[in-house]
């Protein structure tokens, strides 16, 4: 189940919010989630970079059967950082029910799950 | 219907010889080398070929332990001679069709076997474990949930219902009553699939095509001319561009559709001039995403080749007739060829009472993936076709 390193970004506590570690280019500016030698889009020279803490989720599912370390159900969601990459994050709902986040619904980082994910949460109660 | 043919770029010079399959199904108490004796046994019958007269293999495999396809092959006399595994996760089969053909088109082998193999009960119970070295594997994303969460985003933004996603498993399970080798053959409803347990929102177990033990062979050579066989009009392979958040379109669209540009540009026809199609049914949302990145229906408007009962048997342009993955079982790397064994079989007019009446061209469809960051580890799509002249 686990390997080393972990491929998972860093996820930091930086000025009171929380964010992920990363790259983006120096040239075209593509964010990664890596750290790769070359950036993907055009080749230039990536430098680190933070991304977040908000974002707006792409799409949602809540896996409900099992898998291998994790206790289902959990609630997951690609989110689109604002100016960052597309994640995938589980989402913590306050109320600890968990439910799919409609594509759309604002969302902020939080601290990593106790798995060590990264995490978000809705920036406003939504319906759903 | 207006036709989309053109001129084909080039000169078709492979056929797909024979075919044949195991039994598809869980199958504990078979070894994965009976499963290969069984499919590549009939491939070699249907096309009249001796062990001797193959010049190369190629292997496709995902969790195949090492060795997998000498241990098998070597006992039925293919030994001496080029074999060769590859692995593009549930395409890894067609990825073996397609290096096959290839190599045939290229004159670098004559006569060449393809074949597919995966006994998944030895290693799952349920879902394939997520990747642990990938950044979403590791996160949990298991590969039911990528798919739920195209099916999300096709609900939010194209009003498609938990109905039009039941439709697809139900469409192709009435198909696979009529397959003897499918893994489950049962009809169901819409209330039905709806009602089993839910695997990743939005999607129900019945919505997932079960893991399965099972293999599946071709044999490819030159076609010979003039002669009425099946032969490949085009083959095409590709791995994904970047799917991140620039990207607009579900996991695996573009990818697809790119992909389906080549095959039919490759062979001088468009998807109205199909006649039968198999495609990568893995979960249902993904036949509707499919049918939409090969034209059969603009995007966002594939649950209406299901409403309409376009792509059912019957239908103007039936898909998955064999009863799909979600019926037939997805033995990862026996998938592909399982499929082209079903449109040879079509084309042929051999498919008993899945016949698609007068098919001429089919097409083969298979998407793998698992590595996040890309719109898919491989697609690979085989337009096949019935030439007219003196029946072999
Ligand atoms: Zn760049």
């Amino acid at each position: 189940m686990t390997t080393t390193p972990d491929p998972r970004p860093p996820v930091l506590p930086l000025d009171g919010t929380t964010r992920l570690a990363g790259t983006r280019c120096a040239e075209c500016g593509l964010p990664s989630l890596w750290d790769p030698p070359r950036c993907a889009g055009c080749g230039g020279r990536m430098r680190r970079d933070t991304f977040g803490p908000d974002g707006t989720v792409w799409s949602s599912t809540v896996v409900r059967v099992p898998v291998p370390g994790r206790t289902p159900p959990y609630a997951l969601a690609y989110v689109d950082l604002d100016d960052g990459p597309r994640v995938l994050a589980h989402v913590v709902a306050g109320d600890g029910v968990t439910v799919r986040l409609p594509p759309g619904t604002r969302v902020r980082l939080t601290t990593s799950t106790d798995d060590g994910d990264v995490a978000v949460q809705p920036i406003e109660e939504t319906a759903s | 219907m207006t036709s989309d043919r053109t001129a084909p770029q080039r000169a078709v010079t492979a056929a797909v010889a024979g075919v044949g399959t195991s039994l598809f199904g869980k199958q504990p108490d078979l070894h994965p080398s009976q499963l290969v004796w069984r499919a590549v046994d009939e491939a070699l019958r249907d096309a009249g070929v001796a062990p001797a007269d193959l010049d190369a293999v190629y292997v496709g495999t995902v969790f195949g332990a090492p060795g997998v396809a000498q241990r098998a092959l070597h006992a039925m006399g293919i030994t001496s001679m080029p074999i060769i595994t590859v692995e593009n996760a549930c395409a890894s089969g067609t990825t073996a069709l397609h290096e096959a053909v290839t190599a045939v088109e290229l004159g670098r082998f004559h006569t060449v076997l393809a074949v597919g193999v995966e006994k998944m009960t030895d290693q799952f119970a349920g879902a394939i474990h997520p990747e642990s070295t990938d950044i979403e594997g590791r996160t949990g994303l298991a590969l039911p949930s990528l798919y739920a969460m195209a099916a999300t985003r096709y609900q939010a933004l194209y009003g498609v219902t938990d109905e039009d996603l039941a439709s697809v498993a139900v469409k192709n399970h009435a198909h696979a009553v009529h397959n003897d080798r499918a893994q489950y053959r049962t009809p169901h409803t819409v209330e039905e699939v709806l009602a089993s347990r839910m695997v990743a929102d939005p999607l129900t177990l019945m919505q997932c095509c079960p893991i399965a033990d099972g293999a599946a062979a071709a044999v490819v050579r030159p076609h010979r001319s003039g002669t009425e066989e099946v032969v490949v009009r085009s083959s095409v392979l590709r791995s994904g561009g970047l799917w991140d958040q620039r990207c607009a379109h579900v996991w695996g669209y573009e990818l697809i559709r790119d992909t389906a540009t080549a095959a039919f540009d490759l062979a001088g026809v468009g998807p109205t001039d199909l006649d039968v199609v198999e495609c990568h049914d893995a979960f249902t949302i993904g036949e509707i995403v499919t049918t939409e990145a090969i034209g059969l229906a603009p995007e966002g408007q594939g649950a209406g080749l299901l409403r309409s009962g376009h792509t059912a048997l019957g239908g103007p342009q039936p898909v998955n007739p064999s009863g799909g993955l979600l019926s037939r079982g997805h033995p990862l790397g026996a998938t592909g060829l399982a499929q082209t064994a079903e449109i040879t079989w079509q084309l042929r007019g051999e498919a008993g009472g899945r016949q698609v009446d007068g098919a001429r061209l089919g097409l083969v469809e298979t998407m793998g993936g698992g590595v996040a960051g890309v719109d898919g580890n491989a697609c690979v799509m085989v337009v096949l076709e019935r030439t007219t002249g003196v029946r072999a």
